[in-house]
C-alpha cells in the first residue's frame, strides 16, 4: 500500500511568530521543525506500513525548498519525501494547499493519506478534509487507531465518550489525533539514511497546476490584518473570609452562566 | 628423595598448563577487543599509580580494617613468594637455602611475621565475611551476589598455603634443615610444639608438608584463574591503564559524531560483547566482587535493579561465554544483546551517573563510562529509552533546553534585579572579566532562578564585572550525553563552541556543576579550552580577597556534596569555606559527604526520568540531611536544590527546613562587598 502523510514545516511553535508588517507573511528565517502534531501521522503510517507493508512518503508544502522537517520525518523511517515549492505559492491560504497536495497524491499514487487533525501554528484543522473533497475520497478524522484488515482500512474514531470503530475500503484521507502514539525517536542510521533517501523537489509546473489557482491570485482568503491578542486582564480576588461562596454566586450570575 | 618428584612435578606440570593456557585464552580475550584511545602514554602517572595503589594499596586503606587485611595478605604473598623458591629448592635439597640472603635473620623474621600476618587478616575477612552475610542482610549486604562459595574457598585456601607453610618450617626447625635462626619466631616456637614427636617423625613432616605447601599452591593457582580471585593477575595490569588521574569528570570517550564521516554501517556504544574495548574488558577480569561499589550506588540503596557490581559480573560471564574472541564472529552468530538478555534495561537506566562506583572501587573499574556506552547504543542504534526521556530530548533539540521553555526567556531572571546584566553582542569587552553561564535550570526554573539572581547580585556587590549570552546560551547537552544521545550532545557542544569563541570567552563562571563539568572538562575534547570556575569557587576566592564579606546567619547548616561538583570535579572545600565564612552558622555535616557523598537522585539525565520502583533516592538523601537536625541544607547544584527541597517538602518539613543554594545562603547573611557604592 502507497501511504502518504502530510507534513508541515514549520517555525518553531515556542518562540513568538514575527509577521512581516506589508504582506502579513510569517517570518520563517529562524529554524524550522517538523511540526509535533504531523510527528504522530508519520509515526502512524509507518506502522501502519510494517505490519501491512507498503511505502510511506511524507509530502509537504512549504518555501525556499525547506526540507529540514522532512529530514526529521524520512530519519524516523519513512521511504521518501516530497516537497512542493514553488515562488507563486506565497500567500497560499488551506484550500490552496490542499489542492497542492492533491495534486501531489495523486502523483505519488497514494492509497491513503494520513494528516495531523490540526496543524500546531495554523490549526485551521481544514486542510485534510478539503483535500479528501478534492480527491472524492472519504475523510475519517481524529483516528487514534488504524489498521488494515483484508484490504479494509478500520480506524478507530476518538469521541468524547470513547472511540467509533470505522471501516472503510481504501482509497481514503485519515487525520490521526495529536498524543495517540508514542512517536518514535530516530536512530543515527535513520539520521544518516535519511541524507540518501529520495527527496522529490516539485514546482507548480511539475504538478500540473495553474498559479491562479492556487497561491496568492487563487487564495480565497487574505490576511487583512494583524493585532496582538489583548493581554488577558488580572482576575478578582477574593478572600474567602466564610462568605465566598456568595461572590461566587455573584461572578456566576454576573456572567449569565446562573 | 627423588619420589616426590612424579606426584609434585606432575601437580606443578599440569596446574601451570591450566592456568596458563586460561591465562592465555583471558589474555586473547582482552586484546581482542576495540581499540580503547588514550590508554598509553603518561607512563610516569601510570607508574606512579601502580605504586601507590597497588603496591601502596591506597584505595583498600579507605576501608580501614578491611583494607589492613587485604594489605597485608597482599604484602604478605609477595614476600612468601620466596618461601615458595625455598619449598622448591626442598624438593632437590633439603639444606636449600636461597642464595645470598637465604640464612639473613630479617628475611626469617620478615616470613614468619607475614605468616602469621595473613592467619590474622584471614580470621578478619571472615569475620566480616559473617558480619556482611548476605544471606541474613540480603541487599544490603555488599557481598549480595557475589560468588560467596568460592570466596570462603579461596579463604581456606590461602590458610592452607600458610599453615603447611608454617608446619613444614617447624619441623624443619628440628630436622636441622631450617636455614633460620631465632628470628624467625613463629616456625621456632611451632618447632619447639612438634619437637617431642622425634627426629624420624619431625624429617616426615617436613617432606610431606613441604610437598603439601606447593600442592596447595599449585592448586590455588588453578582455582584463581578460573574465579574472581583472577583480580590477583587482572588488577595490577588494570590499574596501570586506568584513566588519570580518574574514570570521573568528562567521560571517557567522544567518538566521531560528525555525519560526514560516518555510515550507516558505524556502530555507538555497547551493544554487544563485541563492541566492549579492551580496556572494558579488562575492566571484567579485575573485579574482585568486593561490592563496595554496591555498597555506595543510590540506585541499589533505594531499590532498584541496578548494582554496579552485578552489573560488571553480568558483562564479564557474558565475556567468558564468549570465549571465542571478537573478530571471529564475522559471518558467525552474533552475541546476545547486552542490554535486555545480559542486563536488565531498567538497571542501565537506573544509574544517576553520580561516579560513587568509581571512587570506591579498589581496581579501578569505568562504570560510568560502560553504562553510558551501554545506554549510547540503547539510544543511537536501537532508539529503546524510557518513552518520558523522549520528551526531554525533543525540547532540547528544537528549543535548546531540556524543559522546551525556549531561547526568548532566557532573560526573565534578569528583571527586577535594580542593575543591567550586561548581554555580549559581539565579542566579550576587555573590563568584562567573567562570562556567567546561567544554564538551563538557572534560567527556567524558578528555584535555581532565584540562585542565578543572587549570584548576579552577589558579583554586583563585589564589583565584579560579568555578562551572559542570553538567548545565544543553549544547553550544554549534558542531559543528553547522560542519556545516550552523543549525537544531540555534539550538535548542542558544536553550536555552543562556535559562539563561546565566537564571544572570545575568557573566563567562565556557572552556579550549575554540570555545566561546569560538560564546558570544563568535556568541551576540551571538541576544541574549546576555557577556564571554568563553578560559583563556590569564585564565592571563596571572593569572600578570601575581602572583595565580599560574609554577613551573619545564625543557623545550622548542614552541606550536600553535589555529584558533579564533588566526585567529578574535586570541589570540596570553595563550598564549605563560603558557608564556614558566614558568622553564627554552625556546619553539621552527614554521614555521608565529600568523596562519599550520597546522590539527590537527578544526575545521569534521571531528572527527566520517572523514578517509579523502590523508596526515592531525594527522599533518602533529605532523610539524612533532616536527621541532622540542621535548619539549612545547603548545596550549590541548581538540580541537588530542586531534588532536596522537593522531598523535604514531601516530608512536611518545609516549615523549619530550607534548601539553599549557597549563593543564596551567603545572599541572605546580608554579605556586602567592595563594589557597588564602596569607595
Ligand atoms: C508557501 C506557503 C506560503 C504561505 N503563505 C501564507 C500567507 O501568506 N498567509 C497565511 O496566512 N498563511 C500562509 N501559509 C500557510 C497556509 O495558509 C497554511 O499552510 C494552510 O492554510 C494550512 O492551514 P492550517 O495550518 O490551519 O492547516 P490545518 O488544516 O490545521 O492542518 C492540518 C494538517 O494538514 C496538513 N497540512 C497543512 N498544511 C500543510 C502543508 N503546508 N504541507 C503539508 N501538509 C500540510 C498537515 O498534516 C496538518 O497537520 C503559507 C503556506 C505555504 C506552504
Ligand atoms: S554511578 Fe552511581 S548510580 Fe550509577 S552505578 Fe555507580 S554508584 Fe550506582
Ligand atoms: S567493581 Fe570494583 S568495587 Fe565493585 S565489586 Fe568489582 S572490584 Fe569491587
Amino acid at each position: 500500500m502507497q501511504i502518504a502523510v502530510c507534513v508541515k514545516q514549520i517555525p518553531d511553535p515556542g518562540d513568538p511568530p514575527r509577521f512581516d508588517a506589508q504582506t502579513y507573511r510569517l517570518d520563517r528565517s529562524g529554524a524550522i521543525i517538523l511540526d509535533d502534531s504531523d510527528a504522530y501521522s508519520v509515526e502512524m503510517a509507518l506502522r501502519l506500513a510494517e505490519v501491512a507493508g507498503g511505502e510511506v512518503t511524507a509530502v509537504s508544502v512549504a518555501p525556499d525548498g525547506e526540507l529540514s522537517g522532512l529530514r526529521t520525518a524520512l530519519a524516523m523511517g519513512v521511504q521518501r519525501a516530497v516537497l512542493v515549492s514553488d515562488p507563486a505559492l506565497a500567500g497560499l491560504d488551506a484550500l490552496g494547499t490542499a489542492k497542492v497536495l492533491a495534486a501531489v497524491a495523486r502523483r505519488v499514487g497514494a492509497e491513503l493519506v494520513l494528516a495531523a487533525t490540526e496543524s500546531t501554528d495554523g490549526y485551521t484543522g481544514t486542510v485534510p478534509v478539503q483535500l479528501a473533497e478534492l480527491l472524492a475520497w472519504p475523510a475519517l478524522s481524529f483516528a487514534r487507531h488504524v489498521e488494515l484488515e483484508d484490504g479494509l482500512l478500520r480506524v478507530q474514531r476518538q469521541t468524547e465518550a470513547g472511540y467509533d470503530e470505522l471501516r472503510c475500503p481504501p482509497p481514503a484521507v485519515v487525520t490521526v489525533t495529536a498524543g495517540v502514539v508514542e512517536v518514535r525517536y530516530p536512530t543515527m542510521k535513520g539520521i544518516l539514511s535519511a541524507r540518501s533517501k529520495p527527496v522529490d523537489q516539485l514546482s507548480l509546473a511539475d504538478l500540473d497546476l495553474e498559479a491562479a489557482e492556487v497561491g496568492v491570485l487563487g487564495a480565497g482568503q487574505e490576511v487583512v490584518g494583524i493585532e496582538d491578542a489583548p493581554v488577558r486582564a488580572a482576575g478578582t480576588m477574593v478572600t474567602d473570609d466564610g462568605t465566598g461562596h456568595v461572590a461566587v454566586l455573584e461572578a456566576l450570575r454576573s456572567w449569565k452562566v446562573i | 628423595m627423588l619420589s616426590r618428584f612424579p606426584v609434585v612435578g606432575g601437580v606443578a606440570i599440569v596446574a601451570l598448563a591450566l592456568s596458563g593456557r586460561r591465562l592465555w585464552q583471558l589474555g586473547q580475550l582482552v586484546t581482542s577487543g576495540a581499540p580503547a584511545p588514550g590508554r598509553k602514554g603518561r607512563w610516569g602517572a601510570r607508574l606512579t599509580r601502580e605504586v601507590r595503589e597497588v603496591v601502596g594499596q591506597q584505595r583498600l586503606l579507605r576501608w580501614r580494617l578491611p583494607g589492613l587485611a587485604h594489605a597485608f595478605t597482599f604484602w604478605g604473598f609477595l614476600l612468601l613468594g620466596l618461601t615458595v623458591i625455598e619449598a622448591c629448592g626442598d624438593l632437590f635439597s633439603a639444606s636449600f637455602a636461597l642464595p645470598w640472603i637465604g640464612h639473613a635473620a630479617i628475611v626469617g623474621f620478615l616470613e614468619d611475621l607475614f605468616a602469621c600476618a595473613v592467619l590474622v587478616s584471614l580470621v578478619v575477612f571472615a569475620a566480616i565475611r559473617l558480619r556482611q552475610n548476605p544471606r541474613v542482610l540480603e541487599r544490603r549486604s555488599r557481598f549480595f551476589g557475589s560468588h560467596n562459595g568460592v570466596a570462603w574457598l579461596v579463604l581456606g585456601m590461602i590458610a592452607a598455603v600458610i599453615v603447611t607453610l608454617l608446619l613444614y618450617r617447624a619441623a624443619q626447625t628440628n630436622t636441622g634443615h631450617f636455614p633460620y635462626g631465632w628470628w624467625a619466631f613463629a616456625s621456632h616456637g611451632l618447632g619447639r610444639a612438634l619437637a617431642g614427636l622425634g627426629a624420624g617423625t619431625n624429617r616426615t613432616l617436613e617432606t610431606v608438608f613441604v610437598d603439601l605447601n606447593l600442592i596447595v599452591i599449585f592448586a590455588f593457582l588453578v582455582l584463581v584463574v578460573y574465579s574472581k580471585h583472577l583480580h590477583i593477575f587482572f588488577a595490577p595490569i588494570n590499574i596501570a591503564f586506568a584513566r588519570t588521574p580518574r574514570a570521573l569528570g568528562a567521560l571517557d570517550k567522544t567518538p566521531v559524531m560528525d555525519l560526514e564521516e560516518l555510515t550507516e554501517e558505524s556502530r555507538f556504544g555497547a551493544g554487544r560483547i563485541e563492541d566492549l574495548t579492551w580496556k572494558q574488558r579488562l575492566d571484567l577480569l579485575a573485579c574482585t566482587e568486593c561490592g563496595r561499589c554496591q555498597s555506595q550506588c543510590p540506585a541499589w540503596a533505594t531499590e532498584k535493579p541496578l548494582s554496579p557490581k552485578l552489573l560488571v559480573m553480568a558483562l564479564r560471564d557474558e565475556l567468558l561465554a564468549s570465549t571465542r574472541p571478537a573478530g571471529d564472529h564475522a559471518g558467525g552468530s552474533e552475541g546476545r544483546a547486552l542490554v535486555g538478555a545480559v542486563v536488565e534495561a531498567a538497571a542501565v537506566w537506573s544509574c544517576t551517573t553520580c561516579g560513587a562506583c568509581v571512587e570506591q572501587c579498589p581496581v579501578d573499574i569505568e562504570h560510568v563510562d560502560a553504562i553510558v556506552d551501554l545506554r549510547r547504543h540503547e539510544v543511537l542504534m536501537a532508539s529503546r529509552f524510557p518513552p518520558e526521556a523522549g520528551t526531554m530530548l525533543r525540547s532540547l533539540e528544537n528549543r535548546g533546553d531540556p524543559w522546551g521553555m525556549g531561547s526568548q526567556h532566557r532573560l526573565d531572571w534578569t528583571s527586577g534585579l535594580g542593575f543591567e546584566v550586561p548581554v555580549v553582542e559581539g565579542r566579550i569587552p576587555d573590563e568584562v572579566e567573567y562570562l556567567l553561564w546561567v544554564g538551563c535550570a538557572g534560567a527556567f526554573d524558578d528555584r535555581a532562578r532565584a540562585t542565578t539572581q543572587s549570584l548576579a547580585r552577589l558579583l554586583h556587590l563585589a564589583g565584579v564585572s560579568f555578562a551572559v549570552l542570553g538567548p545565544r546560551e543553549s544547553c550544554t547537552g549534558d542531559p543528553a550525553r547522560r542519556l545516550g544521545n552523543e549525537f544531540l550532545f555534539q550538535e548542542q557542544a558544536k553550536a555552543n563552541i562556535a559562539v563561546l569563541k565566537e564571544v572570545g570567552v575568557r573566563k567562565l563562571v556557572t552556579s550549575c556543576p554540570h555545566c561546569a563539568n560538560t564546558i570544563g572538562a568535556e568541551y576540551p575534547e571538541l576544541g574549546l579550552e576555557v577556564e571554568v570556575l563553578h560559583h563556590s569557587e569564585l564565592l571563596a576566592q571572593l569572600l578570601a580577597t575581602g572583595r565580599l564579606d560574609a554577613g551573619r546567619l545564625p543557623a545550622s547548616v548542614t552541606y550536600h556534596d553535589p555529584c558533579y561538583l564533588g566526585r567529578h570535579r574535586r570541589v570540596f572545600d570553595a563550598p564549605r569555606s563560603v558557608i564556614d565564612g558566614v558568622e553564627g552558622v554552625e556546619l553539621v555535616e552527614m554521614e555521608r559527604r565529600r568523596e562519599q557523598s550520597f546522590c539527590c537522585g537527578a544526575g545521569g539525565a534521571r531528572m527527566w526520568l520517572e523514578e517509579s520502583s523502590g523508596t526515592r533516592i531525594n527522599r533518602a538523601r533529605a532523610d539524612e540531611a533532616l536527621g541532622t537536625g540542621a535548619a539549612v541544607v545547603a548545596t550549590a547544584c541548581p538540580y541537588c536544590a530542586v531534588m532536596l527541597d522537593d522531598a523535604v517538602r514531601e516530608r512536611g518539613r518545609s516549615e523549619e527546613v530550607e534548601v539553599l543554594d549557597l549563593a543564596r545562603l551567603l545572599e541572605r547573611s546580608g554579605a556586602s562587598g567592595r563594589g557597588v557604592g564602596a569607595g
